[in-house]
């Protein structure tokens, strides 16, 4: 509940291992989990999948110090194709849905079918779901429609709140807490609104030389909603 | 040798000068930590490490592994690096021979593969011995004829399986499968090839893709290797080649398949064939599409519901799984588009049932598996949430942005606030206007309230869920 959301925020952070915290929150708990959990995965392919700006990218860094996968490039399909007949590896592919064209699919099938024969392991990092790929291979379409879809949903308002720290911070700016609760129920909670928020108030700021207090951001929100309202 | 031809790139480290004179575990030390460099660390602790040279004695080494696939395993993918390397060490070496440890075999977990630990097979320069072990993909320990369901759909192509895995003379050559993708033909092939291993492990069985038929060939016209090539597939008792739809338009690999089909025909060997259409309508040569069609062609029809319930009955056993009836049904009935997705589907359900350790359920297979059941994850918007959940209430849509205080009208109106807030990423303000001008304080009442309710309230809270699923469909 907003109204008892207590500041400082206490949460489970996971060690950084790409000189960067990820912050945990119950809507990329299962993505964490699998990845922690290679390479005991149930299939060989798992596909994270969720909107820009939610940590994908992150994730897969976080999959790539663990399981030092092999990164596919996807005009180079031959090569990760060479690697997984050559050994029992893990793969990633980041951005897949944007990469993949038709030219490849046929290989990127291939690639698959010999990913399952020799034990490896697949990350598929992407906005939407492989299933939903627009492809042309219904064989390729019917493997991706079965791999094991991990979502990140929307952020609850503990993770909205901790992202307003975190993207602050990494602007190195040092916000005060009833900042943050003012903030909290008054903005677009979708991933890359909190980013663009931080964004405008950071940019405002630099330019009027003022500092981001509650007042400042009041005066912010009110003067984008008369814009809209006019 | 019999040897898959994309082994033979990788020999990239091997020294020319010789050392005789080590003992048998420096040699075989150096050998190791050589291909540990070329094939991984991963590769080599799962594979190499657990190696045991027991003996070299008169040109062969002789090796033991504590499983039968981690010896056939091992075969098909460094036999010869093994070999080659160790020549370059002890040049007396002609032969690595690797058996199985029987005694450290557990019989628990490792499938049917166990049935075999007695036999022992050598990495020979011949070229037709064991050439299944070296040239057959790996077999799936889940498609065995046991866990094949049989329903009306696909009962003639499962007889002409089992038929020809269990004759000893060629009930029918070749056996032309065909069906829509992932309607089980690649299981009834590696039924196929298991009933025989378990059955006649003498008779060589050779399971591949078309493609990767394809790619070995290529790359034996690459390095001038055709003739082992030929060779390699010409020794088998029975060959079996999936998805065969991938090589039509392949010229070059579809005449070479065309000499290996014949050749294997003309020995009296069995053939079985895949394809995601029938012979005629793969687009072949016509010569190509008259020797496929002069076996048995079987084709497998898309699943009913009755079939769909019986194969999720049955995976559900495999993976000791609980799972309701009523989800069984629900996936029967939604996902009707072939076998492989419907697995897909009770697999992502039960992992994700096993990750979070929660029992499996209608509301999680809804979410587990959002991406199937729904065409696009458009966000609602509070419109879309005023308008249902004003239908659900019977009230009208006016007074989702009413003054009017009545329980009747406030209550349906914070329960769209609260759905607007879980379902949409608009800000609360925006809500608040959204709900005639009203203060972003009165949505976190609203959202206060319902949340409050939903736990005193049993049959509150199974509407608010109702109401959600509803406008996430």
């Amino acid at each position: 509940m907003i109204s008892s959301l207590q500041l400082p925020l206490h949460f489970q952070h996971r060690p950084s291992l790409s000189g960067d915290d990820f912050i945990v929150a119950p809507c990329n708990s299962e993505a964490i989990q699998w990845i922690d959990r290679w390479p005991k995965w149930p299939e060989p392919i798992i596909a994270l999948t969720g909107p820009r700006g939610c940590g994908k990218s992150h994730l897969v860094n976080v999959f790539s110090n663990i399981a030092k996968p092999y990164p596919i490039v996807v005009n180079k399909l031959e090569h990760a194709l060479r690697r997984a007949m050559k050994v029992q590896t893990a793969f990633v592919i980041d951005n897949a849905e944007e990469k993949l064209c038709m030219e490849v699919e046929e290989l990127f099938l291939h690639f698959i079918n010999v990913l399952k024969e020799s034990g490896g392991h697949l990350l598929i990092a992407s906005s939407n779901p492989p299933g939903r790929w627009k492809l042309a291979l219904p064989d390729l379409v019917s493997r991706l429609r079965a791999v094991q879809v991990v979502s990140i949903g929307m952020p609850d308002d503990r993770l909205v709140a901790a992202l307003l720290v975190k993207l602050f911070s990494d602007r190195q700016l040092r916000i005060d807490s009833d900042v943050i609760k003012y903030l909290l129920p008054r903005i677009d909670r979708s991933f890359e609104g909190i980013q663009k928020q931080v964004s405008i108030l950071d940019s405002t700021a630099l330019h009027l030389q003022r500092k981001i207090t509650v007042p400042f951001v009041r005066e912010i929100l009110d003067n984008k909603q008369k814009s809209v309202d006019n | 040798m019999g040897l898959s031809s994309d082994m033979t790139n990788r020999r990239v480290n091997i020294p020319t000068s010789t050392e005789t004179k080590k003992s048998v575990s420096e040699q075989w030390n150096e050998l190791v930590e050589r291909l540990r460099q070329d094939i991984g660390e991963a590769a080599y602790q799962s594979w190499i490490k657990p190696i045991v040279v027991r003996k070299v004695d008169g040109g062969t080494a002789y090796l033991t592994v504590p499983t039968r696939f981690m010896r056939d395993w091992i075969l098909a993918h460094y036999a010869e690096d093994l070999r080659e390397l160790w020549r370059t060490l002890n040049s007396d070496i002609q032969q690595v021979e690797i058996r199985v440890n029987a005694d450290r075999v557990s019989r628990t977990n490792l499938g049917p593969l166990n049935s075999e630990v007695t036999a022992s097979e050598s990495v020979p320069k011949s070229k037709n011995v064991g050439a299944d072990d070296i040239l057959s993909a790996p077999l799936d320990p889940r498609f065995t004829f046991e866990n094949f369901v049989v329903g009306k759909p696909n009962e003639f192509a499962y007889a002409a399986a089992r038929r020809v895995s269990e004759a000893s003379s060629l009930p029918f050559n070749p056996l032309f499968l065909y069906g829509g993708v992932g309607l089980g033909k690649t299981h009834l092939m590696h039924g196929i090839a298991w009933h025989i291993r378990n059955t006649a492990p003498k008779r060589a069985v050779i399971y591949m893709s078309a493609e990767k038929f394809m790619y070995r060939f290529i790359r034996a016209l690459r390095e001038k290797s055709t003739v082992d090539f030929k060779d390699q597939f010409r020794s088998a008792d029975v060959l079996m080649i999936d998805d065969v739809q991938f090589i039509a338009g392949k010229e070059s690999t579809q005449e070479e398949f065309f000499h290996t089909f014949n050749a294997l025909v003309d020995q009296g060997r069995q053939i079985v064939i895949s394809a995601d259409k029938s012979p005629s309508d793969l687009g072949m040569e016509e010569r190509l599409v008259s020797r496929l069609n002069c076996g048995l062609v079987a084709d497998i029809h898309a699943t009913t519901y009755e079939l769909r319930l019986g194969i999720l009955e049955s995976k559900a056993e495999q993976l000791s799984a609980k799972v309701p009836r009523k989800v069984i049904e629900f996936l029967a009935h939604k996902i009707t588009s072939n076998v492989r997705e419907l697995e897909g589907g009770l697999n992502r359900v039960v992992a994700h049932a096993q990750l979070v350790g929660r029992e499996i359920s209608m509301e999680a297979t809804h979410d587990v598996l959002h991406d199937l059941l729904r065409a696009n994850d458009r966000r609602v918007t509070v419109d879309e949430i005023q308008k249902r959940v004003a239908e659900h209430f019977n009230i009208r849509i006016s007074d989702m942005h009413s003054a009017r205080r009545a329980r009747s009208v406030a209550r349906p109106r914070q329960v769209a606030m609260y759905l607007a807030k879980q379902l949409t990423a608009r800000s609360l303000p925006e809500i608040g206007r959204k709900f005639g001008g009203r203060d972003h304080t009165t949505v976190m009442h609203a959202i206060r309230k319902v949340d409050e309710l939903r736990d005193i309230d049993q049959g509150f809270g199974e509407d608010v869920e109702l109401l959600k699923r509803m406008l996430e469909n």
